[in-house]
């Protein structure tokens, strides 16, 4: 028990003083309509890579997370949006890799007094280290949530927010939440705002599609009515790059999200495939083939100045730009099978990175730069693992039925999204870096070639 | 010849039967059933009575003169051009390939009018983006090939589909051993000056 809480007390006290000060009178919780800046102190742990490697793990914190009251006074289009913010807030906590959570069920057999210090005896008795409680009201129309975390030993309120909007926009009111508890217990904001680009076969042709983090909100950005695929988020998330075969061979296109606008990037030649933005949008890497020998290559975002990186007789495919902008991993099987490889973003200095394994693809940098997950093959199917690229000791993640490939990382680098056949169709999943918690986000059809978004702008 | 002449007969009338097959499924109701078989019988025969009336070998249609579905279906029943098939990950040509190849390079040089697609193809085994590459590399093989057997590699076009038209869709050696291929395509013919 004193040992599970020590990570809370450590990263409490880190944080306790922008916040803390903020929140002390917690039953009055800050006026907020949209998150307050984060606070600057808490740093991320350096040592998450240890963990990963290790096999984990931080000890999740066990957060107490009983039903929020006051929805039964609300009027029916608030109760309606309020029981969707509160199940997308038990999502997105469940989903962040940092709670063990007992929800209403689990704590369904305490009997509470209303009297505060006793009540947090209670959930302390079942393990719990933190508790979460919240109510609803409404406003003006709108709906209000105040929601606070309390620390169940010290009896102290850690962390206060207020969150005021219009119905149609619960869903994002429980991610702003989310996201600002997780940005508290780690340092690193939560990744409930972002959004995962793929491609499906639902429609009948492979079109590219968006969905939020969680899963909803799924829509289709491409209307080609061919094979479109390999979506790739520019690191303002404003744009993807995807390949589609619609006017011919596969070619690279740009989509503007917010006009839908697409025009060719790099579309002459038989084969132009798997873009990857560098880190400051300015490049993009892709794998271009004249003659039956795919290359990597690079060009400005807008496709001109076009140079070839890799010049093996081999295939060389599937480039990843690394977050530094200095380096691009991609598979080659110029050894004989297909493995990850490191280059200098100019094409020198390459150098292999996994050793293990028979077939090795999908290079996905962690956003710190420090690892890279890939996905390895055992006999017919595919599992996800992840190298450091310093030591280039690597630990496989996933197991169990199905193929499991295409990673990647959420940006704050606790989670993965790849796709999966485990339940026979091929699906797009998350899991957490260190294995833990995998969860299907879609169902029916085949969705694949998950990419996860970058933070949205502020 | 004759087989030939006698081979694109039978297409002519297995089209023309198809598109002369009802719109509508028939119709259960008793009454309705006479007036069906009336009206549905004399169709085939009057399309196919002139194709089999006339067994004149000039006047019969050129079986690579026609749509270009129906050259493709032609020449791959008649064997003049076939699909290669690959070794799980290899792009390397087999000799059994090669044999194929020599053939399809025949037919090729003696048609010249024809424009081809080679589409490489791969078993779902691979990952999406390295099969788009294995892909390319099989029907990069295959046109090499064809290149040293004095076809103009002009008139071929690679095109790689990785593992994302598959010919067949089960998982299992069966499907997969299918989907591993170099693909021939009709597409068109070159503009003769």
């Amino acid at each position: 028990m004193n040992r599970h809480l020590a990570p809370l007390l450590l990263v409490a006290a880190f944080a306790a003083l922008p916040i803390g000060a903020q929140t002390q009178p917690a039953p009055a919780p800050t006026p907020t309509q949209t998150p307050s800046a984060p606070p600057a102190a808490a740093t991320a742990p350096k040592q998450d890579l240890v963990l990963i490697l290790n096999g984990n793990q931080r000890p999740l914190l066990k957060l107490a997370f009983p039903a929020l009251s006051g929805g039964a006074t609300l009027t029916a289009g608030a109760s309606a949006a309020a029981q969707e913010l509160e199940q997308a807030l038990r999502d997105d906590l469940d989903a962040s890799r940092i709670f063990a959570i007992q929800g209403p069920a689990e704590l369904g057999s305490l009997t509470l007094s209303g009297d505060a210090t006793k009540d947090y005896e209670q959930y302390a008795s079942l393990g719990n280290e933190v508790l979460l409680v919240g109510e609803f009201k409404e406003e003006e129309g709108k709906l209000v949530l105040e929601g606070r975390i309390q620390d169940l030993k010290s009896g102290q309120s850690i962390l206060g927010k207020r969150y005021r909007g219009e119905y149609s926009v619960a869903r994002r009111m429980a991610h702003t939440f989310a996201d600002e508890i997780v940005l508290y217990f780690t340092g690193k904001r939560g990744v409930a705002l972002t959004s995962i680009a793929f491609y499906s076969d639902r429609d009948g042709a492979k079109e590219i599609y968006l969905m939020d983090a969680d899963g909803k909100n799924q829509r289709r950005i491409t209307a080609h009515k061919s094979i479109s695929m390999s979506p790739t988020w520019s690191p303002k998330g404003d744009q993807i790059a995807y390949v589609s075969f619609f006017d011919g061979g596969p070619s690279i296109y740009l989509v503007d999200i917010a006009s839908g606008a697409k025009r060719a990037l790099v579309a002459d030649g038989p084969l132009n495939i798997s873009p990857s933005f560098s880190s400051d949008g300015k490049q993009i890497a892709f794998a271009r083939s004249l003659s039956g020998n795919t290359e990597i290559f690079a060009a400005d975002a807008d496709g001109k100045n076009m140079r070839q990186l890799t010049h093996s007789p081999g295939i060389d495919a599937n480039p990843s730009w690394s977050p530094s902008g200095r380096e691009i991993a991609f598979t080659s099987n110029r050894s004989g099978n297909p493995h990850i490889y490191i280059m200098d973003a100019e094409g020198t200095n390459v150098r292999r990175i996994t050793f293990e394994g028979e077939y090795n693809d999908g290079a996905a940098w962690r956003p710190d730069g420090t690892a890279i997950a890939y996905a390895t093959r055992h006999g017919n199917s595919f599992e996800l693992a992840i190298t450091d690229v310093v030591s280039l000791q690597s630990r496989e993640i996933t197991s169990g039925p199905g193929s499991k490939e295409a990673p990647s990382f959420s940006p704050d680098g606790r989670r993965i999204v790849y796709e999966s056949s485990a339940g026979g169709s091929r699906q797009i999943w998350t899991i957490g870096a260190d294995g833990t918690g995998p969860r299907a986000l879609t169902q029916g059809s085949n969705n694949m070639g998950p990419d996860w978004s970058a933070y949205p702008p502020n | 010849m004759n087989r030939r002449l006698l081979a694109s007969l039978g297409i002519v009338a297995l089209s023309a039967l198809l598109m002369a097959c009802p719109k509508k499924p028939p119709k259960t109701n008793a009454e309705d059933m006479t007036t069906k078989t009336t009206t549905v019988a004399p169709q085939p025969t009057d399309i196919t009575a002139p194709a089999t009336s006339k067994p004149v070998a000039d006047k019969t249609p050129d079986p690579l003169a026609g749509d270009l579905q129906n050259v493709n279906t032609y020449v791959q029943a008649q064997g003049l051009v076939g699909d290669v098939f690959f070794d799980y990950d290899r792009a390397e040509l087999k000799p059994e390939a090669r044999e194929r190849l020599a053939k399809n390079a025949q037919w090729l040089n003696a048609n010249p009018q024809f424009l081809v697609a080679l589409e490489g193809h791969c078993d779902e085994r691979g990952t999406n983006e390295y099969n788009l590459a294995l892909g390319d590399r099989r029907a990069g093989a295959a046109r090499d090939y064809l290149q040293s057997l004095g076809v103009n590699t002009g008139r071929l076009k690679t095109i790689s589909y990785g593992e994302e038209r598959p010919f067949c869709t089960e998982h299992d050696e069966s499907c997969f051993s299918q989907n591993r291929r170099a693909h021939f395509m009709i597409t068109g013919r070159a503009n003769a000056g």
